[in-house]
């Protein structure tokens, strides 16, 4: 079945559309805009959900001239992401209401959130180059928006900020990456150049020509770069603790079921082009260092939301990880996981929001013990936090038991020192056990005596997450329901040679199963010395600040904000011959460096091309110009720049241009008069400090200089005879303009726009010397 | 092949040009601006190659209609954009003209470094 434009279009455009119009809904419905976002959310789940089952690319023409077009391929890969962004969005949008009671900027708030369901939900179907990259840099700028929601906020500026540089910086990377595979795909498929659907139509043949072209390390380290970044890939994962700035229901959304997951679906959706030993090393090892890495940061956090934050970043080290490998089991770790962790992570952060919201703090040591306070939510905690810990038979399991299976196969294919993923994997796993106990610790612990009264949440609040909490439960239950339904034909689209995935409680003993049971037994065990550890890794950053990414980020960030406020106070200090030296030095600098890099001054041949009319002419303009920088007064400078026009003017006529030659005189007279009338207002004499004359000399030579080179480098490179263009206007000047002055028809007729926009510009000064004037009064008046 | 001349009298001009450019008399910042803008013109004019001035030569054709010559003549591309330079730069000159003199009326000094410090 072949999608249909329409439907995909209008579940695109949806959300935009719905986005724009929310200040019209805000002021109507107020703070239940949230259930109209809902509505939307849903629509677009049911539009996507039309689509279950076909397989193809439909496409809109865009920008035809340069072939690119709004192409969407619809896949179950392309679906299963836009159905989990759209159908955890109808549960965000529906929570949102009540978490977000009484704060201010909803508006603001909502126009993002359905901006960056949009943008998701683009970014999932989006099959051309193009419209991806501009899709994904929207999920940034829309994260960017909500981060920052609190505008007042420093640490929400702070985070927001460093979200957009590192996502959008990142973006840059992917860009530049698309680029190149574009400028390949070009080459090798002839004419479709952006479409991804005809480039993943043709994986070896493009991979073939990146090698080729010995472009496809850059290609792949570029797209790399970009997907780590937006996934939170180690060294660039910092972002995403910083970004739990944002509201709950956002951080519930975009930075662990969705925006975050961009990444990752992108790296799933290249793999079949770009799977290769190298895909391998970058993906598997950054992958497993950012699950090991960030679970132990987890286990070091002392914020719910920074638990879960660093737990969704080791999370998506898992996908990528599982990406990375090149055996069909890796892709089916990756896609089942990323389904999987979608549900549970999406529910927990919903449960800290009702934790804050209800317990009125976040801090990790003063909860504990909600059971009583809190049962609902503590009954979906216990699976969604079982399922993240990986314990049989909840569905974390299954999709980690996947990974493992994918380490020891790759372990096997690289000899010994592969085994380091096996045992990086079950470290890491070890860790994850770790903070899951903590965060369900939350309800079954101890209750700190500091705790005051905590209320029973309204339903709304607690409707969305046991809802995601039971399809975790189901998923657990029944594994093969969600492989049938869609996650075995997404690992389909992900791998290049298909076959059939088969999940469920291990049944005999294989080396994955004792990878889970050394993790689970470990981090059950060391749970007792939990304190421990926690202080042990929180101490390694305060003893080691370099060890931390985002000291880095600090230094980085300062160091450009300190180096730029400096520059802008040496460049733009309020003096116009600052601005004058700094614009033409680099000038001088950019044109000589240019010319001395292509050589371009050697190899011009030497011509004098002038009468010796015009050189004595011109000698004489020239010694006129000296005469103006001697001038001692005003008169004087006036009457030799005089000279040097009207000597211009004759080189005009020499120089066979007789209608330059008449403006020429006009202008020279015109502004010979303006100078006088002017002069007479202000002082005659006027000091000329001796100042700074040495270096303006230097300089005003160097610009000489470049004027001299540029000139000699151009003329010589000119074509002989008379160009295409001259001659064109020549031959036409008669027959179409009908006149056979040709600069006049030139002028009036061939580009007489151009000449009515000059007459436009004379009319401006004309229109300001008016005012300058006029004004002359009001300003004494005030 | 090169236009030595014509670079050496650009190159002077623009230096020229500079120098004004940098004085601390608005006046003479604006002279700077019209020095530069005439050798602009020039050099406009030079990538056209600067035909040697005669009858011939001026990119005006001798007849009308079916008759009309196409004999090579000077570049009229060149002097068609030439000449809408002169006019703008007449009329940057006299805004700036205008704009210095309101200037000496606000601030009672046309001295740069001393405008500069005021804000």
């Amino acid at each position: 079945m072949s999608p249909d434009l329409t439907v995909v279009i209008i579940a695109v455009a949806l959300p935009f559309v719905a986005a724009g119009l929310t200040p019209l809904l805000f002021r109507l419905f107020g703070e239940r805009t949230g259930y109209v976002g809902a509505a939307v959310a849903f629509a677009c789940f049911g539009l996507l959900a039309s689509q279950y089952g076909s397989d193809g690319t439909v496409a809109l023409s865009w920008i035809p001239s340069l072939e690119i077009a709004l192409r969407f391929t619809v896949d179950a890969w392309a679906l299963l992401f836009a159905l989990l962004a759209s159908g955890i969005g109808v549960l965000v949008f529906a929570y949102s209401p009540v978490y977000m009671h009484g704060e201010s900027g909803l508006a603001r708030y909502y126009a993002a959130l359905l901006a960056f369901m949009g943008s998701i939900i683009g970014v999932a179907l989006a099959a051309d180059l193009i419209a991806l990259f501009l899709f994904w840099e929207l999920t940034s700028v829309c994260s960017f928006v909500l981060i920052g929601f609190h505008t007042a906020d420093r640490s929400s500026q702070y985070a927001a900020r460093m979200a957009m540089f590192v996502t959008v910086g990142g973006g840059l990377f992917l860009l530049v990456g698309l680029l190149l595979l574009a400028l390949v795909a070009g080459n090798v498929l002839d004419g479709s150049a952006f479409d991804l659907a005809a480039i993943l139509a043709e994986p070896e043949a493009v991979q073939a020509g990146l090698r080729e072209r010995n472009l496809f390390v850059p290609t792949l380290a570029l797209i790399a770069v970009g997907a780590g970044a937006k996934s939170a890939q180690i060294p660039l994962h910092f972002w995403l603790p910083n970004a739990m700035a944002a509201p709950t229901p956002v951080s519930a959304f975009l930075h662990s079921a969705t925006m975050v997951k961009v990444g990752v679906y992108l790296i799933g959706r290249l793999r079949p082009l770009l799977t290769s030993t190298e895909w391998l090393f970058l993906f598997a090892t950054v992958g497993l260092a950012t699950m090991t890495v960030c679970a132990a940061l987890a286990v070091a956090s002392r914020d719910i939301k920074e638990l879960l934050a660093y737990s969704t970043a080791s999370h998506l080290g898992l996908m990528v990880a599982g990406f990375g490998f090149t055996s069909v089991v890796g892709a089916e770790a990756g896609v089942f996981h990323l389904f999987n962790h979608a549900l549970f992570k999406a529910a927990l952060f919903l449960v800290a929001g009702i934790v804050a919201h209800e317990a009125g703090t976040r801090r990790l040591d003063e909860l504990g013990g909600l059971r009583r306070d809190l049962p609902v939510t503590a009954a979906v905690t216990a699976i969604a936090g079982l399922s993240m810990a990986g314990i049989p038979p909840f569905s974390g399991f299954y999709s980690k038991e996947l990974l493992f299976e994918a380490t020891v196969e790759a372990a096997y294919g690289l000899g010994t020192l592969g085994w380091i993923y096996p045992a990086v994997a079950t470290i890491g796993s070890v860790f994850t056990v770790l903070y899951s106990l903590r965060f369900l610790a939350l309800f079954f612990g101890r209750r700190p005596d500091g705790l005051g009264r905590v209320h029973r949440p309204p339903i709304l609040l607690l409707a969305p997450p046991a809802l995601l909490a039971a399809l975790t439960a189901v998923v657990s239950v029944y594994p093969d329901l969600a492989v049938r339904a869609i996650v075995q034909s997404a690992v389909d689209v992900t791998v290049t040679d298909p076959h059939s995935m088969h999940v469920g409680l291990p049944r005999a003993y294989s080396p994955a199963v004792e990878m889970s049971a050394i993790a689970i037994g470990l981090g059950a065990v060391s749970y007792f010395s939990f304190g421990r550890i926690h202080g042990g890794i929180r101490s390694i950053p305060v003893a080691v600040p370099p060890i931390g990414a985002n000291w880095w980020y600090d230094v980085a960030v300062d160091g450009l904000t300190e180096t730029g406020s400096r520059l802008a106070s040496t460049v733009h200090n309020g003096l116009l011959r600052t601005y004058a030296t700094w614009t033409l030095a680099t000038t001088c600098v950019l044109t000589i460096s240019g010319f001395v890099a292509t050589r371009a001054v050697v190899g011009a041949t030497v011509g004098i091309e002038a009468s010796p009319e015009i050189g004595l002419v011109l000698l004489v303009a020239v010694v006129a110009g000296v005469a103006v920088v001697l001038s001692p007064s005003h008169v004087a400078g006036i009457l030799t720049l005089s000279i040097l026009g009207f000597m211009i003017a004759i080189f005009y006529i020499l120089a066979s241009a007789p209608d330059l030659a008449l403006t020429q005189l006009v202008v020279e007279t015109l502004i010979l008069l303006v100078f006088l009338l002017i002069l007479e207002e202000i002082p005659e004499y006027y000091e000329v400090g001796l100042g700074k004359v040495a270096r303006d000399a230097v300089l005003s030579i160097g610009i000489g200089v470049t004027a001299f080179l540029t000139v000699i480098v151009t003329t010589s490179a000119r074509s002989e005879g008379t160009s295409d263009v001259a001659r064109y206007y020549t031959e036409r000047a008669v027959p179409e303009g009908g006149g056979t002055n040709i600069v006049n028809v030139v002028l009036v007729d061939f580009r007489s726009f151009d000449t009515l926009g000059e007459l436009v510009v004379v009319a401006i000064a004309a229109i300001s010397v008016i005012t300058l004037l006029v004004m002359r009064s009001g300003g004494d008046a005030e | 092949m090169t236009a030595v001349v014509l670079a050496a009298v650009v190159g002077s001009l623009f230096a020229l040009g500079t120098f004004l450019l940098l004085r601390r008399d608005l006046i003479r910042v604006v002279w700077g601006l019209a020095i530069i803008g005439q050798a602009a013109n020039v050099y406009l004019l030079a990538m056209g190659e600067i035909a040697p001035a005669s009858f011939e030569a001026v990119p005006i054709l001798a007849g009308h209609g079916e008759e009309a010559s196409h004999a090579q003549t000077a570049d009229p591309l060149v002097q068609a954009l030439v000449l809408t330079a002169i006019v703008i730069s007449f009329g940057m000159t006299a805004f700036a003209l205008v704009l210095s003199y309101r200037v000496y009326e606000e601030h009672d000094t046309l001295d740069l470094s001393e405008l500069g410090d005021q804000d």
